[in-house]
């Protein structure tokens, strides 16, 4: 990999090289070289610069994760079925560059005790403190309703690996916290008397093969945000968003910034347009005199999104994906939000409702990612906090949502399981996260994959903007200024709508 | 450039006492926003020199911000006071311009945001008029291009929606999420409400339309609520339509197509059917005339399917083979019509055909085995042809002394005079049947 990342930069020439290395931001692509232009009395010839804004080639690639006719009168098993079934050939290869071409390949059945060998299943994580709605109403446990918890894992927690026919408990040089439930691995090591498998090594799918990207001439840019909060009860991030609208569009800025905000080619909301305050669920159980009159939370903030939408789609194509609190179905895929909620925007043909989970090309350049739901359901399964980590793991696990359906609501497929990684992405990315974080990862056959968490932007006010060309990302932040500010910076506690975390 | 904007900043500021931004400034001048901007620190300035006029301003500073070794691009919207602090800040300085002017001093950036949403939401089409960025491909779409582009994305998943309706037979291929709810007041008229609704979905489209001078037979739109009552009453009106008035259907139907030539025989159409969910119906019954050779007919065709948008995405579009018999339905039942009013359009439509076959609601009298006398009404085949509707017309006419009233009542004065006309249709067929018994003795 790291002769490849030579001889790319031997091709492109030296200067080009440099600024790879740079990593040109978005400010310096905008700033002007004489002084500024607005701080004057304006000419009267000058009607004001028009730029052009940059459109590229852009395919949805959507009938992955759209259901069309939907039947729940299935089981939950034949997804495990058709994803063991789909990963084990692609285990078993890896397995054997791992470990040698002649490492025995095992059934659990065929297990013998004390023969090294390699096991491809399952995992299952036993957890006592998952919520389990049959505890919750059994009398002999008398449980009172318990509030969410962040964190399920405990120390009593067991792993046990599953395939087709048989299970069998796991120990050793495994970290249990890690793992989650449904992600299919590969482990060496052997049955000891027992009757459990003592982990020595494992090994997971990893990326899967990546098509190039092109080679792009010029820096653009994809701007991705998410978390947009609308509806709320407290309004402080609508100058914000006012601020990224005016930005995107043309509207606020300099010249420069003008120009450069025309190479932003495409806008993309990964998720929770709305706020979760707009999900009331007390509608359902009040009494209907009391709530007769009354409009759901969620009509007029939808009606603010339209007009948000359509400010921006009258100047950029905009892709918008559904999160946890928008109105569309809570399994997964969530299919894309209906139109006829946008009366105003649908009109423009720049306005493109996609899935969550959603995968398009843009310029040749393939993105992929979620709203968050299935990095903040692992979150709450093991012990990792960072979104970037949790990421990059599914990545590795060629999974994007392996805890659905256990712990996270998906629908019941039959003969597949859409969330398979089979083509490496060349953008990854998940909305609603905490903070912005970013990395550019390596895969074993010189995939090159950027991983990005995208801020939840009410509470953040930072959206992120990725250069196709170099593939880097970086933070736009915004601010106002309110009553009891000394400094400009924003801060204050925010809460994860997801996952309800602190922050 | 006259400086005529200064003075009306001025108003604006100290008359009006705005806060004026640069976005609302932009859109209310129709001016570049770089202009608005020039514009406004011009005046700032102006006004300053002037004299010590008590102005306030806020400003926006974008550029390379690094905090904490992450270095993002930063747009904030700053005080005055605050603008050389936070400049100073900054790595680099992308741009600086006036924000906003007004005369009192803003603690809070909330006043900023609710000025530029009102100007925006006043100026909803033409929010990207003045910016400095023009979007090749953010054309709104007209209707009839959206409609078929639509339909393109749609086409293929009516399908499986498609099969299970079609066991229906009879019943609305595409109304199966719409006699739903219906089903519970309409069980007993399932089968023969079913067309009926279809044919009102049409009605109903017509009484969307703008444009029809509408002579106030139902005053507003047929809210859902309304609907459960008024479709009890319709059908039964429908049925006692179909027996008593013959509509021109075809004449009638032509109407529906061209609505600037017959505004008032559609009203009364309309009023009689007022189903909700059978507008699909209607969009896919208009989709199979395609025998309309007229421009304006095909135009209000896509016209009223842009305004059914709503309901037909979750329905078939593609309601496939229609028998002629379903087509011809829907004539019958449109509206107690006046016969006066379907001779004047029978005469006004030249361009459809003058023969048809059409499926008529009519009462078959007969004795069954038991020996009672059953009346049962049920759709009959009939050619017809526009001379012989006048006739029928005419008949009718007598038959039916409520119907001349309809058209001039209103909405509730229909519903009233449906129930009349359905009542006395009962009233009718039940006697038939008490006779059948007391002959049986």
């Amino acid at each position: 990999i790291l002769d490849k990342t030579r001889k790319l930069l031997a091709e492109c020439g030296a200067q080009r090289a440099a600024k790879m290395a740079t990593l040109l931001m978005f400010s310096d692509i905008s700033a002007q070289k004489e002084a500024s232009s607005l701080l004057c009395r304006p000419t009267s010839d000058d009607q004001g610069p028009v730029y052009e804004r940059m459109s590229l080639a852009y395919s949805p690639c959507s009938e992955r994760f759209t259901v069309g006719e939907r039947s729940f009168s299935r089981q939950y098993a034949h997804i495990y079925a058709a994803r063991l079934m789909q990963m084990r050939p692609l285990l078993s290869d890896r397995a054997q560059q791992k470990w040698g071409p002649d490492v025995l390949i095992r059934k659990l059945c065929d297990l013998q005790t004390g023969e090294q060998c390699c096991i491809v299943g399952t995992l299952f994580k036993r957890m006592e403190l998952q919520p389990s709605i049959l505890k919750e109403i059994s009398e002999e446990h008398n449980l009172l309703p318990q509030p969410a918890r962040a964190k399920c894992i405990s120390e009593t927690d067991e792993l046990i690996l599953e395939d087709e026919l048989q299970r069998i408990k796991l120990e050793g040089q495994i970290d249990r916290d890690k793992c989650v439930t449904g992600s299919v691995i590969a482990i060496y090591g052997a049955e000891k008397n027992d009757g459990k498998f003592t982990v020595e090594d494992f090994c997971m799918a990893d990326l899967p093969l990546q098509t190039p990207r092109p080679a792009l001439s010029s820096d653009r840019f994809v701007l991705l945000v998410s978390g947009l909060g609308l509806g709320s009860s407290h309004a402080d991030s609508m100058l914000g968003l006012q601020l990224l609208v005016d930005m995107v569009t043309g509207q606020l800025g300099d010249q420069g910034e003008q120009s450069g905000a025309a190479t932003i080619s495409r806008v993309l909301v990964a998720g929770n347009l709305l706020s979760q305050s707009t999900q009331d669920k007390d509608a359902s159980t009040k009494p209907k005199y009391l709530t007769k009159k009354t409009q759901a939370g969620s009509v007029e903030a939808i009606r603010l999104l339209d007009e948000l939408l359509c400010q921006l789609v009258a100047s950029v194509p905009v892709d918008v994906m559904p999160g946890h609190h928008d109105p569309t179905n809570y399994t997964l895929p969530q299919q894309p939000l209906h139109r006829c909620m946008f009366p105003l925007s649908s009109v423009y043909p720049t306005l493109q409702l996609a899935s969550n989970p959603h995968q398009a090309s843009i310029d040749g350049v393939r993105f992929l990612g979620t709203s968050g739901q299935n990095i903040c359901d692992i979150q709450r399964y093991s012990s990792m906090d960072s979104h970037l980590e949790i990421l990059e793991d599914t990545l590795r696990l060629r999974h994007l949502a392996p805890t659905a359906p256990d712990t996270l609501g998906c629908y019941p497929f039959y003969q597949k399981d859409p969330f398979i990684l089979e083509e490496c992405p060349d953008v990854y990315f998940s909305g609603n996260a905490p903070t912005f974080e970013s990395k550019l990862i390596k895969g074993p056959d010189g995939q090159e994959v950027l991983l990005v968490t995208i801020p939840v932007f009410s509470s953040t006010q930072t959206a992120c903007l990725v250069n196709l060309r170099t593939l880097a990302c970086e933070p736009v932040s915004f601010s106002a200024f309110s009553a009891d500010d000394d400094e400009e910076r924003c801060g204050g506690l925010w809460r994860c709508g997801d996952c309800g975390r602190w922050g | 450039m006259d400086e005529l904007y200064l003075d009306n900043i001025d108003e604006y500021v100290n008359d009006q006492d705005k806060i004026v931004t640069y976005k609302w400034l932009s859109l209310t001048l129709g001016v570049h926003v770089n202009t608005a901007k020039q514009m406004l620190f011009h005046y700032l300035d102006h006004k300053r020199k002037e004299s010590s006029a008590q102005l306030n301003a806020t400003y926006l500073v974008s550029g390379k911000f690094v905090d904490n070794g992450q270095t993002c691009h930063k747009v904030s919207v700053v005080k005055e006071d605050k603008l050389e602090d936070f400049k100073s800040k900054m790595s680099l300085i992308v741009s600086v311009h006036v924000y906003s002017v007004q005369k009192a001093l803003l603690k809070d950036s909330g006043p900023l945001y609710s000025v530029d949403y009102d100007a925006v939401k006043d100026n909803m089409k033409n929010c990207s008029r003045y910016s400095a960025i023009r979007c090749a491909s953010a054309v709104p779409v007209c209707s009839p291009e959206l409609q078929q582009t639509r339909e393109i994305q749609q086409s293929p998943t009516p399908e499986p929606e498609n099969k299970k309706p079609g066991m229906n037979g009879e019943a609305n291929l595409a109304s199966k999420p719409s006699t739903k709810p219906q089903r519970g007041i309409m069980g007993m008229f399932a089968n023969k409400s079913a067309p009926k609704n279809q044919d009102g979905g049409k009605d109903v489209k017509p009484e969307q339309k703008e444009d029809a001078p509408v002579v106030d037979l139902h005053k507003g739109k047929p809210d859902v609520k309304a609907n459960p009552m008024t479709n009890f009453f319709g059908s039964q009106a429908a049925k006692k339509v179909v027996k008593t008035v013959e509509e021109a259907a075809q004449s009638s139907f032509s109407a529906e197509r061209q609505r600037q030539t017959s505004p008032p025989e559609e009203k009364p159409a309309a009023a009689v059917e007022l189903p909700k969910d059978t507008k699909k119906d209607s969009r896919s019954k208009t989709k199979r005339l395609v025998d309309s050779d007229s421009e304006e007919e095909k135009m209000d065709k896509k016209k009223r399917r842009r305004i059914k948008k709503p309901e037909p995405d979750s329905s078939d579009e593609d309601v496939i083979p229609d028998s002629p018999q379903r087509m011809e339905t829907r004539e019958p039942s449109w509206s107690p019509k006046k016969k006066v009013e379907s001779v004047s359009h029978s005469h006004g439509n030249s361009e459809m055909k003058t023969r048809k076959r059409r499926r008529v609601l009519k009462s078959r009298t007969f004795l069954d085995d038991e020996g009672c006398i059953v009346t049962e009404k049920g759709y009959e085949s009939e050619s017809y042809s526009e001379a012989e509707d006048d006739v029928q017309a005419a008949k009718r006419a007598p038959r039916n002394p409520v119907a001349a009233k309809l058209s001039s009542s209103t909405k509730p004065d229909e519903k009233r005079s449906h129930k009349k006309t359905s009542a006395n249709a009962n009233k009718g067929t039940k006697q038939a049947s008490i006779m059948g018994f007391f002959q049986k003795k």
